[in-house]
Formats: structure tokens, sequence, C-alpha cells
């Protein structure tokens, strides 16, 4: 038998990924300083579109409040995308186990999602109070669907010669589930949890907009009826850029967790 | 003496759309303790439906009776009680060669630090030292089958089921395996039942070789193979064993043919038919 001079595969180091981000950063750069340029060429009036420079003298100044703000909406997003993830490993796996359930209640998962949330949204608040969780309920509702899905598409995708394999040695369905059918759906898992994390923004911002004091909604909405763009564009970017570093960490986490599989 | 395991009048049909597909049919087999029995046959026969049967998976049709130390026993008893290496090595991709190898002891309920002990003892026997912490990814073929027959060795059971084990493997790794899991199974005592389609591997490995008809499967042959062990390499090209291979090769021809023939009906239909 030869030494241990193996071939080395993807293994946890995620290669390549800083020198990625130095790529995207670079990109990020150039695309402000053409906003700004253009701007300014173009002479666009400021209501319509300020320059970068303007939205971020905006942000410096209200940088304390802004602060509060990402901090409440990205703590809504967060607890709803945990709930969402929960309640749909949870749905995904019973319904690959009862077949009856499926067929019973997907049904109703999917009519679910047809319901824009902007339909009901004010009635979850009614419910649920102006704080936070009103808001952490919006981003799960929004946030389960893909989740359970793949979470069932994953383990249907499970080998059955595997889960025969595992009966022959003596396990149980809990130990199918934890030991096989799990780890073989983590990355299909992973996949709605990276869409997930969109929609629970979406779901926590959109909370905020029936009623809440604090969170970037509320950012949005104020800067809207206050006619005051520069707050507006701050407001977006802030939330794009917490949306990104949320998908970045789901990637990261990803990488870590599901190195084995190719895609990621 | 009380036969390990032993087979009586076992069948099983297949329904497929409207179709019965009879796979095997009237089998009857015995496995004595510490036995290395083999079993030929062209693909399709049964080999594995058979094995899904001898492990549990697979209930057989009414009928048939199991028997294990002379007791009659029901299909799923089988479940947990014999070592099972299926024909693909079914290695978890997320889990490192020792991890892999622990895997049927740790759901037997062994401890896993226990378990990765006895594993990291036994690696130098199966030609994994070095490699404990390697993923399947990492590995060669021969070095996979040797993970997946170490899981195998790992659940210790007096019975052993190996479909086509090294069937995927080029000749001259295939030759090593052989070699190498006759010296494994001669330091470990348990009894075997092989599946090859390997004429020389079966009469170089086993005590006796089965000789399964083409589908529906039954033993149509079975042949003791009175070579003294342990048997060196060059064994196969000496008299007996190329006389044994004679009489087996007439066999299994026979039933390749048939099976042949039955697969190209399926194929082209029969021009009666039209
Ligand atoms: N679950 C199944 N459903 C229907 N037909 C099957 C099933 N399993 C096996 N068969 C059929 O039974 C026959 C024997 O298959 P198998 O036992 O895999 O043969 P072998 O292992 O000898 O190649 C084949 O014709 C196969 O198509
Ligand atoms: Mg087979």
């Amino acid at each position: 038998m030869s030494a241990p001079s193996a071939p080395v595969p993807a293994v946890p180091g995620v290669p390549g990924v800083a020198g990625n981000a130095a790529i995207q950063l670079i990109a990020l750069v150039v695309m402000l300083a053409a906003w700004e340029v253009a701007v300014r060429a173009l002479d666009v009036s400021p209501g319509k579109l300020p320059p970068p420079s303007a939205v971020f003298a905006t942000m410096w100044s209200g940088r304390v409040a802004l602060a509060g703000a990402v901090g409440t909406t990205l703590y809504e997003a967060l607890l709803g995308l945990a709930a969402g993830i929960v309640f749909g490993v949870l749905s995904g796996i019973s319904f690959s186990r009862f077949r009856l359930l499926e067929r019973m209640l997907l049904p109703y998962f999917v009519a679910s999602q047809a319901v824009p949330i902007i339909a009901f949204g004010a009635i979850i608040v009614m419910w649920f109070g102006n704080g936070v969780a009103s808001k952490a309920v919006i981003a799960t509702y929004l946030s389960f669907f893909p989740v359970a899905v793949n979470t069932l598409t994953g383990i249907r995708r499970v080998n059955p010669e595997e889960v025969g394999l595992l009966r022959t040695f003596g396990a149980g369905t809990m130990e199918i589930l934890w030991k096989l059918q799990l780890p073989t759906a983590l990355p299909s898992i992973f996949t709605a949890v990276r869409l997930a994390v969109g929609l629970a923004m979406v779901g926590a911002i959109v909370g905020e907009w029936f009623g809440a004091s604090q969170g970037l909604g509320v950012v949005l909405l104020t800067a809207m009826f206050d006619n005051h763009v520069e707050q507006l564009w701050a407001g977006i970017l802030l939330t794009g850029v917490t949306g990104t570093a949320l998908f970045a960490a789901v990637v990261l986490l990803q990488r870590k967790f599901v190195w084995w599989h190719a895609d990621g | 003496m009380t036969p390990k395991i032993r087979l009586q009048n076992i069948s099983k049909r297949f329904a497929v759309g409207s179709n019965v597909v009879p796979a095997v049919e009237n089998v009857n087999l015995s496995l004595n303790s510490g036995d290395f029995v083999t079993l030929v046959g062209p693909s399709g026969c049964g080999k594995s439906t058979l094995f899904n049967i001898l492990v549990g998976l697979l209930a057989p049709d009414s009928g048939g009776e199991l028997h294990i130390d002379g007791k009659l026993v029901a299909a799923d008893h089988l479940l947990g009680r014999v070592a099972f290496m299926p024909q693909r090595d079914m290695l978890m991709p997320w889990r490192t060669v020792l991890d892999n190898a622990i895997l049927a002891a740790e759901i037997d309920g062994v401890p896993r630090a226990a378990a990765r002990k006895r594993a990291l003892d036994s690696l130098d026997r199966f030609g994994l030292r070095g490699f404990e912490n390697h993923h399947p990814a990492q590995l060669s073929g021969g070095m996979r089958q040797r993970v997946a027959l170490m899981r195998t060795f790992m659940f210790d059971r007096d019975v052993m089921l190996l479909d086509e084990p090294f069937g995927a493997l080029d000749a001259l790794t295939r030759a090593m395996m052989q070699r190498w899991l006759l010296e494994v199974w001669e330091g470990a005592k348990r009894t075997v039942l092989f599946i090859t389609h390997d004429i020389d591997e079966a009469i170089f490995l086993g005590d006796r070789v089965l000789v399964m008809s083409a589908r529906p499967g039954h033993i149509k042959m079975e042949l003791p193979v009175p070579l003294p062990r342990p048997r060196a390499p060059d064994i196969i090209t000496s008299a007996p064993f190329v006389e044994l291979k004679r009489t087996l090769l007439a066999a299994v021809e026979d039933e390749s043919r048939k099976a042949f023939a039955a697969m190209n009906r399926e194929i082209l239909p029969d021009p009666a038919d039209a």
C-alpha cells in the first residue's frame, strides 16, 4: 500500500473567496464612481438621483440611528429566518414521512405563498403587535416555504438502497433520518436557505411598514413621506448591504458544512 | 451440524406494471458456520434479489422458509443480523474513511469513541493506514471497496453477504483484493456468501461454488472446491483448478446463453406475436 499521497479535493479551506471579494469590491467602487460622475456630468437633479457622496454624507450624519435600524431589521429577519428554517425542515421531514400529510397540506402551503404578504400584513400586526414578533412572523411565513419544499425533495432524492443498507445495520427511522436523509438533503436545504435569506429581509421590512417604531422599513417609509431622497437611498443601500451580508454568511456556512457537495 | 442459514423453496416474484416477473424460484441452499460459499450466475438472474431476502430487506413469497440455526424465522428477523455489503460501496461522502468504517458498528450501538479505536487498530489489516482522515472522494476504487469491506467486517456478525465486491475493479487490483480477503477471512472466521460473475474468483475464494440458473433463478449446480488453503495465486493454473473451471464454465455458459436469449426476446418482439 502506498503512503498517504492522495489527491487533494475541495475540503474546508474555502479557496478563492478572498480573491473574489477583492474583485467584487473593485467592481463596487467602479460602479459608485460611475454613478457619481454620471450624476454630476448629466446634472441630474438631486431630487431624482442624488450622488453617492451626498448619500454617504447623510448616512454618516445619521449613523447612530441608521445602525440601530439595521440592527432591528437584521434581528427581526434572523429571528424569522431561524423559525422559518426550523418550521420548513420539520414540515419537509413530516411530508417525506407521511405521504397523506403531504397530499393534505402541501397544496395549502403552495396556496399560502400565492397570497401576497401585503394582503394580510395588517392582520399579522394586529395579532402580534407593533414589536419584533409580527415582523419575525412575516419573515417566517415568507422563508419557510422554499426550505420545506427543498427538504422534502432532498430527502426524496436519497437512494432507497442506502436506506436499505442502514436498515440491515439495524438502524431505525430516526437514525436513518439523522445519519443519512438529512445529510443527503443538506445541500438542497442550503440552496433554499440562500433564497430564504432575501425573503426574510423582505418580510421584516414589509412588516415594519405595517407599523413599527424602528428598522430599515421605517427609515424607507419616513424618507419617502418626508421626500428625503438621500435618506431613501441610504435606506436602500443599507438594505442591500445587510441582505448581502446575510447571504454571504449562509454561503460561508454552506461551504463549511456541505463542502463534499460540488455546487456552493 | 445444523446449518447457520438454510433457505427452503424461496421464491420472489415482482409485479412490473401488469406483469409478474419471477426473479428467483425455489431456491434451496444452506450455509454452514465458517463456510466461504461463492455464487455465480448470469446478470439479472436474481442474485441481488436473493441477497435482499437474506438480509431481511425483501420478504420472499409465501411457501418458502428461512431457517437460522435451525429455527424458522420471519423475513424481517434477519434485519440487523447479517453483515451485508451491497454491490455499490455506498460510502457517505461527508464521513471520513474511519467514520465510514464504523458506521455499522455505530448504528449497532458501539460508542463512537470505542468504535473509532477498534477501527484505528484494524487499519493496517485493511490497507488503509494513513488514510483514516481522508474522505471517499479522495480514494481509488479499490480503497473505497476496502472501506466498505471494513465497515462490513466491523459489523460483528457471523454471516457476511458480499455482493460482487470486486466487480468494478481492474484485474490486477481484483487479484490482490481476493488474496487479501482470504487472509482477512482466515483471521476472522466468518460465514461468507460471495456473489461474483467471475468464475476464477468463485473457485479461488470458495469452499463451494453455487451456480444460479438464468431468471427465474434457482441453484442449478453446487460444486465443492477441494483445493487446500491457504491458496497460492498460481493455484489458478493447477490441473484441479482448471478441471473445476471447465465444469463451471459449461454450466454458466449454458445459463448465460439462456439469459441472453431471454433478453433478446424482450428487446426484439417475437414475430409470432405481431
Ligand atoms: N424491485 C424490483 N421490482 C421489479 N423487478 C425487480 C426488482 N428487483 C429486481 N427485479 C428484477 O428481478 C430480476 C433479478 O434482478 P437482480 O436480483 O438484481 O439480478 P442480479 O443481481 O443477478 O443481476 C431482474 O430481472 C430485475 O429486473
Ligand atoms: Mg446484482
